[in-house]
């Protein structure tokens, strides 16, 4: 070995390994901040709250609610990129309760959700008591409570004051604007709360049904004393159902059956056959075609007022 | 000069074996308090850097270091739990940002994160390929992760299971590759992330299985009645998460309860973070506060005390060495003395053999000098890292 090459060998190692670095990070796309600009950005996962969040924060927030028109809210799955989209938001409105599932499984950050129905378990309602077990883990359920808490217009106020609160916590500088408005959707949900009261009165003696158990707050709150059945507005229930409900009405007789939607003409035919009339009150969980919640529930109303259910029990 | 360099380079290659032993012995001399001065200046540099970046650490009362040494660098055992309800009191309080983390499982050899969004913006750390966590059952890899599991978005890696020989342990699960992150020469970089909920999954708290409700469900029901079913154990589990099966997917017992690693606290300026270490300080609060920063200087004071006894013993074997190679020499001078001899019968001035001995001396520096420089530069590009694994591995 030469001389030259000694040298020559020895500095070009240590000059390749000083020079050796770790490379550069390379370029790559951040995960999304949130979205920070003068309007909060708030995504919600129902309509009722995305209309709470919009009568709260009026012009400073930007509500968004992505979900596709005829999908009810609370059996959507997201696309990954639309879980995306809600990381990206200021605030996450959560219905609570068990509403909307998906969250469940949905990548979010903690500090941001909004749980609506925090503080309202010692109201919640059971929706089903089913346990299942199997393996060693044993007996468990799956704490189905009722989730469509906002139906009874004091449960929707205290949502409405948890989505104020958060709004507030994150803009202190607009907060009394927020309680202006928080103020005003109390009052609307408490005029709501007196008239469905009134619009109620002497329904529990005579009897109520539900097509789907989505009016377990309604009837909590009113004193309903209804019982549900699983009916699609748009299918025919089939003969098992129809016998079921024979005898259940055998037993605790029934005059109205409250529908989320237009049930169909030959079902409602065969109810009214039977003594009961069908009422559509939609909870408004997916955005309505037109108008606002509160219209919803003036539509809701009107047609309650209309029935009058010492007559629809007399018929029978 | 030319000729005198030549002699004395030629004597050097013709009695390679001495020379050899002399660089060798010069080299680790010189090296040795250079590489420990490097690489601890550097290692520290990056622990401390980690540890002044992640503000508050909430975690069950216990070992401070074995919180931080989880929380920051995925390493050690797995800090003893707390209960999920801590990232909730957390953010009731407005005084800080709570990133969830929970340790302890592993995909092969790579430490599983389960996490939330917050963390991945709280590390500034970007997604190379692929996208962000977005549902159960993904995970996003650090880079080097990805590399060590031959793994990039679309692919699939299997969580290990908690031990062979426990059959009640947690069952290896199929986590989807969504997304690789860009490398960033953390511990990040080696960790599998997933959405702090898949974690739970993987350690059993929730699973997913054919819905028992449903009259057509297979024939695993053993009873059925109007509020309970009962189903035999073999009853087969979800082993993967996907978007068909998600719906199946639940939790048994309320989110609250369920159990974290740790929890960083991110507050939003010094005051609040005074406040919050304020109001866990209380000896019997279930869940202990502790400021890594703080943790990390009392461990790597702990190293540097070491570094001075050892930089002592180098000094001292620096020294004998030194004496025993001026020794080598003078016995070499004497054993040349014929050599010298001829030298100057052939012409040579006493002045060009002296000139002669002491290249061969210089040469014999300048190569241990280089040695031992490529060998620092060799510990500053991997050293740190060796120096994590030997502080941080599991041992």
């Amino acid at each position: 070995m030469s001389l030259r090459m000694l040298i020559c060998g020895c500095a070009s190692v240590l000059l390749g390994l000083t020079g050796c670095q770790r490379a550069d990070e390379e370029a790559g796309t951040a995960p999304a901040p949130p979205i920070s600009d003068a309007k909060l950005t708030v995504y919600a996962v129902n309509y009722p709250l995305a209309w709470m969040a919009r009568r709260i924060g009026g012009e400073s927030v930007r509500v968004l609610l992505p979900i596709p028109e005829g999908v009810d809210p609370a059996h959507w799955q997201p696309s990954p990129e639309t879980v995306l989209e809600y990381q990206r938001a200021d605030l996450v409105l959560l219905n609570g309760a068990g509403y909307a599932g998906w969250i469940e499984f949905a990548s979010l950050p903690p500090g941001r959700l909004v749980d609506t129905a925090r503080g309202l378990e010692d109201r919640f309602v059971a929706a089903g008591d089913v346990t299942h077990s199997h393996g060693p883990a044993g007996e468990h359920d799956h704490a189905d409570v009722a989730s469509h808490t906002w139906v009874d217009p004091d449960l929707a106020a205290h949502q409405a004051r948890a989505i104020a609160g958060a709004f507030g916590r994150l803009r202190p500088e607009l907060g009394d604007d927020f309680r202006q408005g928080l103020a005003l959707l109390e009052t609307d949900l408490a005029r709501l709360g007196e008239r469905l009261a009134a619009a109620f009165r002497g329904w529990p003696d005579a009897g109520v049904l539900y097509s789907h158990p989505v009016y377990q707050y309604l009837d909590a709150r009113y004193g309903l004393e209804g019982w549900s059945m699983t009916w699609e507005p748009g299918e025919d229930p089939g003969p098992a159902e129809w016998e079921a409900l024979a005898a259940r009405i055998a037993d605790k007789p029934a005059v109205v059956m409250l529908w989320e939607g237009e049930p169909l003409p030959e079902t409602a035919d065969r109810l009214r056959r039977m003594g009961i009339e069908p009422v559509v009150f939609r909870t408004g969980a997916a955005a309505p075609a037109a108008g606002d919640f509160l219209q919803l529930m003036e539509e809701n109303l009107a047609r309650l007022v209309e029935v009058d259910v010492a007559r629809a029990g007399g018929d029978h | 000069m030319k000729d005198i360099l030549y002699l004395a380079w030629r004597y050097l290659v013709f009695n390679r074996w001495k020379t050899g032993i002399l660089i060798a012995a010069l080299t680790v001399i010189i090296f040795l308090p250079l590489a420990l001065e490097l690489v601890l200046d550097r290692s520290s540099e990056r622990l401390r850097a980690r540890a002044a970046d992640t503000p508050l650490l909430f975690g069950a009362p216990g070992s401070a270091l074995e919180l931080s040494l989880g929380a920051l660098y995925f390493s050690g055992e797995s800090p003893a739990p707390l209960e999920y309800a801590a990232v909730a009191e957390l953010g009731d309080t407005g005084l800080a940002t709570a990133i969830p983390l929970h340790l302890g499982y592993r995909v092969g050899l790579q430490p599983l994160v389960g996490t939330s969004p917050d963390y991945f913006r709280f590390r500034n750390l970007a997604v190379a390929a692929g996208r962000p966590l977005a549902l159960s059952g993904e995970t996003v890899l650090g880079a080097a992760a990805a590399q060590a599991l031959d793994a990039a978005p679309g692919d699939g890696v299997v969580t290990a299971p908690e031990s062979v020989f426990d059959v009640t342990g947690t069952y290896p699960v199929r986590l989807r590759v969504v997304g690789v992150l860009a490398p960033t020469g953390t511990p990040d970089d080696e960790a599998v992330f997933v959405d702090v909920r898949t974690a739970w999954i993987i350690g059993g708290i929730g699973h997913g299985h054919e819905n028992l409700e449903d009259p057509t469900a297979s024939g695993s029901v053993l009873k059925r009645d109007d509020s309970n079913i009962v189903a035999n154990a073999a009853l087969v589990q979800y082993r993967e998460i996907t978007p068909e099966n998600l719906a199946e997917f639940h939790f048994h017992g309320a989110i609250d309860g369920f159990p974290l690693s740790a929890v960083i606290a991110v507050p939003a300026d010094g005051k609040s973070g005074v406040l919050l270490e304020g109001r866990y300080q209380a000896p019997d609060s279930p869940v202990r506060v502790v400021r890594p920063a703080e943790v990390m200087e009392e461990l790597l004071a702990t190293v540097f005390t070491v570094r001075q006894y050892v930089l002592a013993a180098v000094a001292l074997v620096g020294a004998a060495t030194l004496a025993t190679i001026a020794l080598v020499f003078l016995l070499s001078i004497r054993l040349r003395r014929a050599e010298i001899r001829t030298m100057t019968r052939i012409g040579a001035a006493p002045g060009r053999v002296a000139a002669i001995l002491g290249t061969e001396i210089l040469l014999v520096l300048a190569a241990s000098v280089l040695l031992a420089g490529l060998l620092t530069a060799a510990a500053a590009t991997w050293g740190d890292e060796m120096f994590r694994w030997l502080l941080l591995s599991e041992t």
